[in-house]
């Protein structure tokens, strides 16, 4: 088990920076996920923490030793792939004992640890088959085998879900969050699914164009969005956005925005400032009157919820209700919003205000 | 069956009859010679009256002139063209394995150089190549053929082993590289395994090509102990009359090996090997 530490991390390809001087660091086995959209740059930054990457500038630290010129077999790390990256040519059991043999680990030891690794992952009636014999879920763990027997300071994954179906991937998401809770050794994960980022994660870094948006826990992210990128990347369906002006002159405070009045309560915003009022679509009600008038464009039960996608002016919001709403497409609505779940973004920056 | 299917395999049948018997043709007029008695062999029948095994005798006990050295040759051709397909097998996988996974620099221009030696045909540098060989000093040596077949083949080797390799996930080396494994390890334990079937069929291609070879072995060689079973073969037209059932017979246990060679290597040449490997 181990910290690590980025400091001022700097990637380029060529002329091209893909990476703008990133730095955080990671406290000893914490699980955390990196997310972004495809391009961030999130792969890249495992890549280099992984030794298979050159780092253009800054240091990467495991355990407060800089490992910038150490090679990935030195790093005391392990990584699963998104494709496993199995060895065809060897059984399940030669595959996770591969890398304790060439270390030259004696043969007891090797045994041990592939006979502890396979318990974990209930690989034991697959530890005489190849790669080929197994399904996909199958060499998945046996991929995550791989990375236990090695009993590494960090555990780094790399997509390691994005080649499952979707109902395995929920299975997998839990036997990993499951594995870390058991081991708990020191995890780095990269994931462009942000609920998968969601559900697993101690703490999120979401990345955007090589730069960190915002890191903070799953819960904090998205209840406190620190910028409009990421208001709009965590969370599903997205938070709605509209933009806007506020208005605190006359009457009750509220932005004016597709042609309707969005409630606002006392917190940031100055009389006539351009936001970006945002309301994720649970925190929106239908009213009988008053409030925000719309039209229902589309109606989505899921069974345990239902969307309506919403028409107010020229824009289109999401609501979320767990109820079993009476609407029907093109039905004129009125929206509520309790002041209190509003997110106000700069409309310049996107930055978040506060008061 | 169908009309259709029908007429589908009648013309399949229309195309693979003629080239069945165009391709078999030669070989049974070899196999007809080789069990003809001296006498018969240009009777031009379809079955010999009284076949005979006396050819192969002959050829065995070497009891021809032309024949006094057949064992020697024989084992000439195998040692050259097994030699050939070796040294070929360790430079072309050498290559290639430096070129398509360790990424070395000039790896392209390697390949293109390669290519390039394909646009000069072989019969084109035969002359050169005994220039070269005589400044060497190893002209009459079995050496200088074995390094001229080396030669040609390569280039061609190093392309095809490069193509299978560029198909090897590349996830797996670096899978290889966080697991411990150096890039020594990396070629012998992982690499060299999962190229087995385009080694196999590389290393046939090669083989195949030193033992099928005359006009090199012809010019580099001259020594009646020296050369091959096919520059032999040759010299059976130096004279007038050629005893040409010796010569046929001779003729169809020169092709045995290679025969052989197919038949055996036959499954490697089907790749494979990979699946599992990675999600595809």
């Amino acid at each position: 088990m181990a910290s690590v530490s980025f400091k001022n991390i700097e990637k380029s390809f060529g002329t091209t920076k893909v990476i703008h001087g990133i730095g955080f660091d990671i406290v000893d086995g914490e699980f955390v996920v990196l997310v972004g959209p495809s391009g961030c740059g999130k792969s890249t930054l495992l890549r280099m923490l992984a030794g298979l990457e050159e780092i253009t500038g800054g240091t990467i630290a495991i355990d407060g030793r800089v490992v910038n010129d150490v090679e990935s077999k030195d790093r005391d790390i392990a990584m699963v792939f998104q494709s496993y990256a199995l060895y065809p040519h060897m059984t399940v059991a030669d595959n996770m004992a591969f890398s304790l043999k060439l270390r030259k680990a004696d043969a007891a030891m090797i045994a041990e640890r592939v006979n502890r690794a396979s318990k974990i992952l209930n690989l034991d009636p697959y530890l005489k088959r190849f790669p080929r014999e197994l399904s996909g879920g199958q060499r998945q763990r046996v991929a995550m085998g791989r990375a236990i027997v090695r009993d590494p300071k960090v555990f780094l994954f790399d997509e390691p879900l994005s080649n499952l179906d979707a109902k395995l991937r929920v299975a997998m998401r839990a036997e990993i969050k499951a594995l870390h809770q058991r081991l708990k050794t020191t995890t780095v994960y990269v994931t462009h699914d942000q609920v998968e980022a969601m559900t697993m994660a101690d703490r999120i870094v979401v990345m955007h164009d090589g730069r960190i948006e915002q890191i903070g826990t799953p819960l904090d992210l998205y209840d406190k969005p620190g910028n409009l990128f990421v208001a709009q990347f965590i969370g599903s369906p997205a938070m709605n956005v509209v933009n806007g002006t506020v208005r605190r002159a006359t009457g009750r405070a509220h932005v004016e925005a597709a042609g309707a009045q969005w409630p606002l309560d006392g917190g940031p915003g100055a009389d006539g400032q351009a936001v970006t009022y945002g309301i994720r679509p649970e925190h929106l009600t239908l009213a009988g009157s008053g409030g925000v008038p719309g039209e229902i464009i589309v109606v989505e039960p899921t069974g345990a919820e239902t969307e309506l996608l919403i028409k107010v002016g020229e824009e289109q919001v999401i609501l979320r209700t767990h109820g079993r709403p009476h609407v029907n497409p093109d039905e004129k609505v009125h929206l509520t919003v309790d002041p209190a779940n509003v997110h106000l973004f700069d409309r310049g920056t996107g930055a978040r205000l506060t008061a | 069956m169908s009309l259709r299917k029908v007429t589908a395999e009648a013309k399949l049948l229309l195309i693979g009859i003629p080239v069945l018997i165009w391709t078999m043709l030669p070989i049974y007029h070899l196999f007809l010679f080789a069990i003809s008695p001296k006498e018969q062999a240009m009777g031009g029948l379809l079955w010999p009256d009284h076949p005979t095994l006396h050819n192969f005798e002959v050829v065995f006990k070497q009891q021809h002139h032309y024949l006094n050295f057949f064992w020697l040759q024989m084992w000439n051709s195998l040692l050259i063209a097994v030699a050939t397909g070796l040294i070929t097998l360790m430079v072309a996988t050498g290559a290639a394995f430096a070129i398509s996974r360790l990424k070395v620099r000039g790896g392209r221009l390697a390949m293109n150089l390669a290519l390039l030696t394909y646009f000069i045909p072989a019969a084109f540098l035969a002359v050169p190549m005994y220039k070269t060989m005589g400044v060497y000093g190893i002209l009459n040596n079995q050496w200088s053929l074995i390094l001229a077949m080396v030669t040609i083949a390569t280039p061609y080797s190093i392309w095809v082993l490069k193509q299978a390799s560029d198909k090897l996930p590349f996830e797996l080396d670096e899978a290889a590289k966080i697991d411990g494994a150096s890039p020594l390890q990396l070629f012998r334990l992982v690499y060299l395994p999962l190229m087995t079937p385009s080694l196999v069929a590389v290393g046939t291609y090669a083989l195949l090509l030193a033992w099928n070879e005359y006009l090199y072995a012809f010019l580099l060689l001259s020594s009646e102990r020296d050369i091959t079973l096919g520059v032999a073969l040759g010299n059976f037209l130096a004279a007038d009359d050629s005893p040409w059932e010796l010569l046929m017979t001779t003729g169809l246990l020169y092709a045995l090996p290679p025969a052989a060679i197919y038949y055996t290597f036959k499954r490697y040449m089907v790749g494979g090997l990979t699946a599992g490997a990675v999600k595809s």
